[in-house]
């Protein structure tokens, strides 16, 4: 009962005000008319005032925006504004009328007998008597009943009306969201292509950078062999660790392109699994997590595990925590208690972390005061 | 001899000084971005360059740019440019001066000591030393109204060749002919390239270019 009579309340408020802009419009039709002859932008704006206080005044009663299109239709908004004009005034008195029409019905009773008899109270019919009085508050419960479906009901074809010629037009709907479409299929590409730009510098600046040097190394050592050959050992050595650094480099690139774990247990099994090889006692939380696209997982998984190895080769941490949250982006948090001051030009770590949270057009931020605590936060779009 | 190199990657730069240095080349100044190469550039006016391709900030072909800008500030400087990976444009971009003294190497040409010492060599001597990687990527792609395209492919070879900077002699050597017969198959590779003659060496350059160009 309470909520019909607020829905009431409500319909009857949001009718008044369409009653008054309705009048106004009516007023200012024929002006407008002449306005957009000779000067149209002119006449464009003020419609567009017109139409911005209807929006507001729709949405604030649904609860619920009209879409606008990125192109405004002036056609369209000029239909409603003359369906505004017609019809505003009529609909939103109808709609006030009737709860008022209750109100009085209830009331006649008490007063009827103070009207001049030759002009008495007539709603619906002439009250001239006690008898007549009498039956008002029946009359009053038929307008109450009427009211509490009919005001609302006026409201809401208002609202619809104002959604349905101030939302873009079907075409434009559908051009907007194909341009949505294209523009979040570019950005997937773009992601696609920093991915494979990362790939490719990791293979020539890293891997390949080692071999060559084993290639160098051992060039050295076959002139010295020639010359010196007590003088070609430790380049030998040298030699051996460079190929043991490529090896794991590569190691590394495979990895970071898409880590196999992942297809098998997934992220969080993924992760699980880095945490339980920690050097650190580190807890994991997980909360709300889907399956992302398998780039945005591997680059996660990455982003941990260096994460990880960072906290355990700088932090001097006795304990770190992983949290994963979030579908739409994914947001990674790792924190650990050590002493602080990461220096992201000190190391590769952060700097690859950073680049690899680029790619996928995430955000990389690092909080890491001296003395402690250090929180990495990435957060990483998945691209919906 | 003195030396200045740019080279980002410690390891590679290490062994690099390692190198020349037990071969008797003097390296002045080992810089790892551009700005820091330039300036040792101007301050030790080496005898030539070596630079990476790849350098800071954006690791795309700063080393190049380097190069060509370190060329500018000293008129035919030699410069040899080490590549992760063959691209031809490159080549192009500093070769187009038309003055010799350039070299383009793979990177992994260090390890192959002799040869490459020989290309520093050569490239000091103001000769033009292309990697065979690069000579083979060109040789396949040609225009169909490409003057090299009415080459032999016994003077194609021989082109190849000098684009890899070898001498007349190497060139003999190489293809198991006389010297007067790598010094015909030349004329005639001047001469089916409309190359004017002058002195050999600047022609060596202009027919190797030629064949960038095409």
């Amino acid at each position: 009962m309470r909520d019909r009579v607020l829905a009431v309340w409500r319909a009857g408020v949001f009718l008044l005000a369409g009653a008054f802009t309705g009048l106004v419009s009516l007023f200012a039709a024929p002006f407008l008319l002449v306005l957009a002859l000779v000067a149209r932008p002119a006449a464009t704006r003020l419609l567009d005032v017109a139409v911005a206080y209807e929006r507001r005044r729709v949405a604030a009663y649904t609860g619920r925006a009209i879409p606008e299109a990125a192109e405004p239709n002036a056609w369209r908004h000029g239909a409603w504004f003359v369906l505004h004009a017609l019809t505003g005034t009529v609909v939103g008195l109808l709609g006030v009328s009737l709860p008022g029409a209750a109100l009085n019905a209830v009331l006649v009773p008490l007063y009827w007998w103070i009207v001049p008899e030759d002009d008495p109270v007539a709603s619906p019919y002439p009250v001239t008597s006690w008898t007549g009085a009498a039956f008002m508050p029946l009359i009053a419960v038929g307008y109450a009943v009427a009211t509490v479906w009919v005001t609302p009901w006026l409201a809401r074809t208002q609202t619809r009306w104002a959604r349905s010629l101030l939302s873009p037009a079907a075409g434009a709907r559908l051009a907007e969201r194909v341009a949505e479409l294209t523009a979040s299929r570019a950005a997937a590409l773009e992601a696609h292509g920093a991915e494979l730009r990362r790939i490719e510098r990791d293979l020539h600046d890293d891997t390949q950078n080692r071999i060559v040097a084993v290639a160098m190394h051992l060039g050295i050592v076959e002139r010295a062999l020639r010359r010196d050959p007590a003088a070609a050992l430790p380049l030998v050595l040298k030699a051996q660790d460079a190929a043991s650094d490529a090896l794991a480099g590569l190691r590394g690139v495979v990895r970071s392109i898409y880590p196999p774990v992942l297809a098998e247990r997934g992220l969080d099994g993924a992760i699980a699994g880095l945490i339980a090889r920690s050097a650190v006692p580190t807890t994991l939380t997980v909360t709300g997590l889907g399956r992302a696209p398998a780039a945005v997982e591997s680059a996660a998984y990455f982003v941990v595990a260096e994460a990880l190895t960072n906290v355990a080769k700088h932090s001097g941490a006795d304990h770190c925590e992983v949290r994963l949250s979030g579908l739409d982006p994914l947001v990674i948090e790792v924190r650990d208690d050590g002493h602080g001051g990461a220096d992201e030009a000190g190391g590769t770590g952060l700097a690859g972390i950073r680049r690899r949270v680029a790619a996928f057009d995430g955000v990389t931020s690092i909080d890491s005061p001296p003395g402690g605590p250090t929180v990495l936060r990435v957060e990483l779009p998945c691209g919906s | 001899m003195r030396v200045v190199i740019a080279e980002d990657d410690a390891l590679l730069r290490e062994g690099l000084v390692l190198l020349l240095g037990t071969e008797g080349i003097e390296v002045a100044a080992a810089a790892d971005n551009p700005a820091d190469f330039l300036a040792a550039v101007s301050a030790q006016r080496p005898d030539a360059v070596i630079v990476d391709v790849r350098l800071p900030p954006s690791f795309t072909d700063e080393g190049l740019r380097a190069a060509v800008e370190a060329r500018r500030l000293v008129p035919g400087l030699p410069v040899l440019v080490l590549s992760a990976y063959v691209e031809d444009s490159y080549a192009s971009d500093l070769l187009g001066d038309g003055t010799g003294g350039v070299g383009y190497l793979l990177k992994e040409r260090v390890g192959k000591v002799a040869t490459f010492l020989d290309a520093l060599h050569q490239v000091i001597a103001g000769g033009t030393v292309l990697d065979p990687e690069v000579v083979t990527q060109l040789m396949v792609r040609r225009r169909a109204d490409d003057p090299i395209r009415t080459l032999t492919p016994r003077e194609r070879d021989v082109l190849s060749l000098m684009a890899e900077g070898r001498t007349n002699s190497g060139i003999a050597e190489e293809l198991t002919v006389s010297e007067p017969a790598v010094s015909k198959h030349i004329g005639n590779i001047f001469t089916k390239l409309g190359l004017p003659p002058s002195d050999a060496g600047h022609r060596r350059v202009l027919a190797v270019l030629a064949y960038l160009r095409a």
